[in-house]
């Protein structure tokens, strides 16, 4: 016992002799991001048209991929994509394993609070998706009615908070919370518009699903990004500006969710530019 | 002077080996404590200068969620979902369990290949990979009328999680229970054969008494298990302590507290369950002789 105490303190005296000193450089993610030569991109790799695998191209595709391929063509790096989920997308953030968060991520008040975000580069509702015939209207008729949703999302919340009557069940990911909609075990699922048209548009029967409702909450969809960075968010959002500006944002969007694709989505909404 | 320190030092003694359940536990706290000092504040905060950035809240726990639930609301309803989830899986893992083991010591051939398969086949698959199969791949095996029924019942997802724990667990009792009732003496089932009871009977009535206060050690350890286990079936939407604390961190961003409570909240009931076998093994095992 006694021998065990003065080894400890043994062993702090050694370490107390080598230490060095800690220092804490402030450098800014756009200054790491050059040095290093490759910008660190944490994307949803389930999520289509956002963050998804093509099966043909056996590699991350998708509407947020192509948006952060833009940003580091601009700062001249290479990308390299990080799949994260709804859960685990800001802890990585904040603990610097990703320098920035194209992950269909809502721009929320209460997360803003801990990581920083771009202006909106994606602008979205919520509604519901349900089986054609399901007589499922809106959400006054889910009252009493199983619910399908997404663990770490902003739908569980939103959901309960317009019809405390529902039941929610919170699945992992997306493509589980279909399977059990497909199954019968909910009667409808809900989440983020664009989110679901991707869903139905990638089923084998798409005609046999609808989106029903309008948008009971509004989901502005910004990249996450290091708090207290304003460099690097600087850069981002004037990239976006360029993006919009120079129509090379409706190229990717039409890419993902313009007319020819599976997955139509109108645009109705105009990023917010500054001259 | 030295004869008196020694008197002290044989009564201090003593007195530490009466009161040990008190005095033990208060060394390791000591212990626990001059190591947070010296690792921490020494180490880390002086030496090293490096500031743990974090300010505790526990007040988080006070606040709402939706209309009139605070997350203090939800984690206990989480716990209670844990409890129940695990009590009733528990009883039926020990029918399946009990059942099982007599089937591996009949000499009936076909019903002893039938209980190592199940044996064999639920012990060696993964508990997640069984409960997703209860859940997803069961639509396909079931009929359309049972499902068209059974999917309008409300909270649908426990039943599918109690069925995948209780199967699961049921395998691994029934070893322990087999072990317990091969240590029975053979001459136990000899005498009771010859003095006129078939094998059920046997069975019911003199072998599985004897092998149950011997294997309920074991028993009580699975059950622990299972209700660590059962942590795994928010995988399919069961609201239970683990899929609580997760909606707390999520929408909170206070992992270290919600995780903390959850934490603790584990220890509690798993220390309980072993509180109780302690006691069981000092108060009813030292009878058992041969």
């Amino acid at each position: 016992m006694k021998k065990l105490l003065t080894v400890l303190f043994a062993m702090t005296l050694i370490m107390a002799l080598a230490a060095g000193v800690a220092t804490a450089q402030e450098k800014s993610t756009l200054e790491i991001v050059q040095e290093r030569g490759t910008l660190i991109a944490g994307v949803k790799d389930s999520v289509v048209p956002f963050g998804f695998v093509d099966e043909a191209a056996r590699d991350l595709v998708g509407f947020d991929v192509d948006i952060c391929r833009y940003i580091a063509d601009e700062l001249g790096v290479d990308l390299e994509l990080k799949p994260v989920t709804s859960s685990n997308r800001i802890p990585m953030l904040t603990d610097g394993q990703v320098d920035i968060l194209a992950a269909t991520m809502t721009h929320k008040m209460e997360r803003d609070e801990v990581i920083d975000f771009s202006i909106t580069y994606f602008m979205d509702g919520q509604k519901l998706l349900t089986a054609v015939g399901s007589g499922i209207t809106s959400y006054e008729d889910l009252a009493g009615k199983k619910v399908g949703s997404v663990k770490g999302s902003t739908s569980e919340k939103n959901i309960l908070d317009v019809q405390p009557d529902c039941e929610v069940v919170s699945f992992e990911g997306y493509p589980e919370s279909f399977l059990a909609l497909k199954q019968g075990k909910v009667v409808a699922m809900t989440t983020d518009s664009v989110i679901l048209v991707g869903l139905k548009g990638s089923d084998p029967e798409p005609e046999n699903w609808e989106i029903v409702g309008e948008a009971f909450s509004i989901e502005p969809y910004g990249l996450g990004l290091p708090e207290n960075d304003s460099e690097w968010r600087d850069f981002v959002n004037f990239t976006l500006i360029k993006m919009w500006n120079s129509g090379d944002w409706l190229e990717i969007y039409n890419t993902w969710l313009g007319p020819d694709t599976n997955y139509y989505m109108p645009l109705t909404w105009d990023m917010e530019i500054w001259p | 002077m030295n004869e008196k320190l020694q008197d002290l030092k044989i009564k201090a003694l003593q007195f530490a080996e009466r009161y040990k359940y008190i005095v033990y536990p208060l060394y390791y706290i000591a212990i626990i404590f001059l190591l947070y000092i010296l690792i921490y504040q020494v180490l880390i905060l002086r030496v090293f200068n490096v500031e743990i950035q974090y300010d505790l809240d526990y007040s988080v726990f006070l606040r709402e969620r939706t209309e009139g639930i605070t997350y203090l609301e939800l984690l206990l309803t989480g716990v209670w979902t844990t409890i129940k989830i695990s009590f009733f899986s528990i009883i039926i893992a020990m029918a399946i369990g009990t059942v099982l083991a007599v089937f591996r010591l009949s000499r009936v051939v076909i019903l002893d290949v039938f209980a190592k398969a199940y044996i064999e086949l639920f012990r060696n698959t993964p508990l997640l990979v069984q409960i997703f199969l209860w859940y997803y791949a069961s639509d396909v095996f079931l009929p359309g009328f049972f499902t068209d029924w059974f999917y309008q019942q409300t909270n649908i997802e426990f039943a599918y999680g109690m069925a995948a724990l209780a199967t699961y667990t049921g395998a691994f009792i029934a070893e322990e229970i087999r072990a317990g009732i091969q240590s029975i003496p053979k001459q136990q089932m000899e005498a009771s054969r010859s003095g006129g009871l078939t094998f059920i009977q046997a069975m019911r009535y003199v072998i599985l008494p004897q092998a149950f206060r011997i294997v309920i050690p074991p028993l009580i350890n699975q059950s622990l298990n299972l209700t660590k286990n059962s942590s795994l079936v928010m995988a399919i939407g069961v609201l239970e302590l683990m899929a609580s604390s997760r909606f707390i961190f999520d929408e909170t961003f206070r992992v270290f507290e919600a995780l903390s409570v959850a934490t603790l909240i584990y220890m509690a009931m798993s220390l309980l369950i072993s509180l109780a076998i302690n006691m069981y093994n000092k108060y009813f095992l030292r009878y058992i002789t041969y």
